[in-house]
């Protein structure tokens, strides 16, 4: 799995120049063909290359997955370890919000923000990493928490050191392998969520070939060229177990006492 | 009690305060019904100061919320723009879709996982891989390509299910999926209980295995597995949102994408708040039930 990964992001990056065919080239004389000698993947509904758009999609799909993760890491990271140094007010109210959006599921999060944002990449993006960053929020708190009530910030703080300095050198350290963690969790299911979403028309601009966009063209067609629908298909489930694998590993090795 | 009052207190509060954000995020926009009428070119400003204080435009968001609202709970809860008929009676049949869909899929992800785990802890080696495997497809496999392929296979290819409108194909999937999210920390919470030592002495002392279940796990794993079913529950509802787009279910996600994509503002704020109200009263009895079951902190 881990290979897989590998391999995957290898795709990624030199995929582009893989591609026999450029992703938003139609051939109308070539409509829904079957998978063959000259389109190894097949054509879709307006005789796009399928396996071009596959590898062109990649990119796209992944990057979108991995930004908005990291947007949700920093945002929520960045809101629970501020909120918490705030005092009890802010804290209250602050994670009063925050645990009440923790609670809706993130694809209803993300369907809210694109429905008020509109559709498009940066879109995409933001929502992802808004619908995510209350998990990320929630761990921050109880990583710094735990951390400061730990004896070695009390014997640091005894030795003169200032809120800052704790903060910096010993909390932030310290409360990384968690928010690692839940980041390594988060991904795959950024690469889902951002599948269904452009599946559901609310993400990506109908040319931009991410995945989902790609199984949302396709479905509607699904009798005449199933080939279309189950290659983008086939390939998010891919990326999904191996993001999830990588995650696993990395888990286990950025966290080793809950491995 | 006091505890049982402040859950309920602060779901109350959470449910106002997300009515009240999605309210300001698709309830304002209505506004501009003036700004259309007045792109027809056929307002002055005056005019348009004139209508817009007659539909109570000019109003501060707050107040006209508080009218919504008030219309809401009396059942009132806006005509659609793009029908023109009442948004109520069309979302009471959506939701009456996603909560069928939603209620066979969770029953059966409910009775498979705590089956999986009761065999487990009973010692079969079945369950135990099973458990495994189970808690795999649900990581690596979304639902929505189970969905997709369980859709070319039977539908177009074996030509089996009706494709749009079957309950079945969706309920297994997502009933297996929650199963898979279920089973695996379940089993793990009651391998954990069932080693501790007041299992280990009461084992010594020669009671049944039903009896040690009964009265020495169960009261221990219990709130574990309520937390685990609620979150799942919650979760549910993205499910059945991808479910009824890929099978042509007429549900509540069915409603508010074509709402969404229709700009059909008070159907999509209508059914946003009804779907955030759902998982906010999961959530606020899934602690209710866990505040009785756990009745410390």
């Amino acid at each position: 799995m881990r290979l897989l990964a590998l391999a995957l992001l290898g795709l990624v990056l030199i995929g582009p120049w893989l591609a026999p065919f450029d992703p938003l080239d139609q051939d109308l004389l070539a409509l829904n063909h079957p998978p063959g000698a000259a389109h190894w993947l097949g054509t879709d509904h307006l005789g796009r290359d399928v396996l071009s758009r596959l590898l062109a999609g990649a990119g796209t799909t992944l990057a979108v997955a991995a930004l908005g993760t990291t947007l949700a890491l920093l945002v929520g990271g960045l809101a629970g370890i501020v909120l918490s140094g705030l005092g009890r007010g802010a804290e209250w109210l602050g994670f009063a919000i925050i645990d009440t959006l923790r609670g809706l599921p993130p694809l209803l999060l993300g369907l809210v923000a694109l429905a008020a944002m509109g559709p498009g990449l940066s879109p995409l993006v933001l929502a992802l990493g808004l619908s995510f960053a209350p998990l990320f929020a929630h761990v921050a708190r109880t990583a710094r928490r735990r951390e400061e009530a730990a004896d070695y910030i009390a014997a640091a703080v005894v030795s003169g050191a200032g809120p800052w300095r704790v903060l910096v050198r010993h909390t932030l350290p310290n409360a990384a392998g968690p928010m690692v963690t839940l980041a390594a969790i988060t991904l795959p299911r950024c690469v889902v969520t951002e599948s269904v979403l452009s599946f559901l028309g609310l993400g990506a601009a109908p040319d931009a070939p991410t995945w989902g966009r790609m199984a949302a063209d396709a479905a509607r067609l699904a009798e005449a060229a199933p080939h279309a629908l189950l290659v983008p298909v086939a390939a998010i489930a891919l990326a999904t177990a191996a993001c999830a694998a990588l995650g696993d590993a990395v888990r286990r090795r950025v966290d080793p006492r809950r491995a | 009690m006091r505890r049982a009052l402040g859950i309920l207190a602060t779901g109350a509060a959470q449910g106002l305060a997300i009515t009240f954000g999605l309210f300001l995020l698709f309830g304002a926009i209505p506004g501009d019904v003036v700004d259309v009428l007045a792109s027809a070119g056929d307002l002055d400003d005056a005019q348009q100061m004139a209508l817009r204080a007659e539909l109570g435009l000019d109003q501060p968001a707050w107040r006209r919320f508080l009218a919504w609202l008030a219309a809401a709970l009396g059942g009132d809860l806006g005509t659609s723009q793009r029908f023109a008929q009442p948004v109520g009676p069309m979302l009471w049949e959506a939701a009456g879709v996603t909560l069928q869909l939603g209620a066979l899929s969770g029953a059966l992800g409910i009775v498979l996982a705590f089956g999986l785990c009761l065999a487990q802890a009973a010692g079969s080696r079945a369950a135990r891989l099973a458990v495994e495997a189970i808690n795999l497809w649900s990581i690596a496999l979304p639902t929505f390509c189970i969905g997709v392929a369980a859709l070319l296979l039977f539908s177009v290819w074996l030509g089996w299910l009706p494709a749009i409108g079957g309950l079945l194909a969706p309920v297994v999937i997502l009933g297996l999926d929650n199963a898979g999210q279920l089973a695996k920390p379940l089993s793990e919470e009651v391998a954990e209980v069932a080693a501790r030592p007041h299992v280990m002495a009461a084992r010594a002392r020669g009671l049944t295995p039903l009896w040690l279940a009964r009265w020495h796990i169960l009261p221990l794993a219990a709130p574990v597995a309520v937390s685990l079913t609620g979150v799942m529950l919650a979760g549910l509802l993205g499910g059945t949102l991808t479910m009824e787009l890929l099978f042509g279910l007429p549900g509540m996600g069915a409603l508010v994408l074509n709402g969404i994509q229709g700009r059909d503002q008070p159907v999509v704020l209508a059914g946003l708040v009804a779907a955030a109200l759902a998982i906010v009263l999961v959530n606020a009895l899934t602690a209710l039930v866990q505040s009785v079951l756990d009745p410390r902190q």
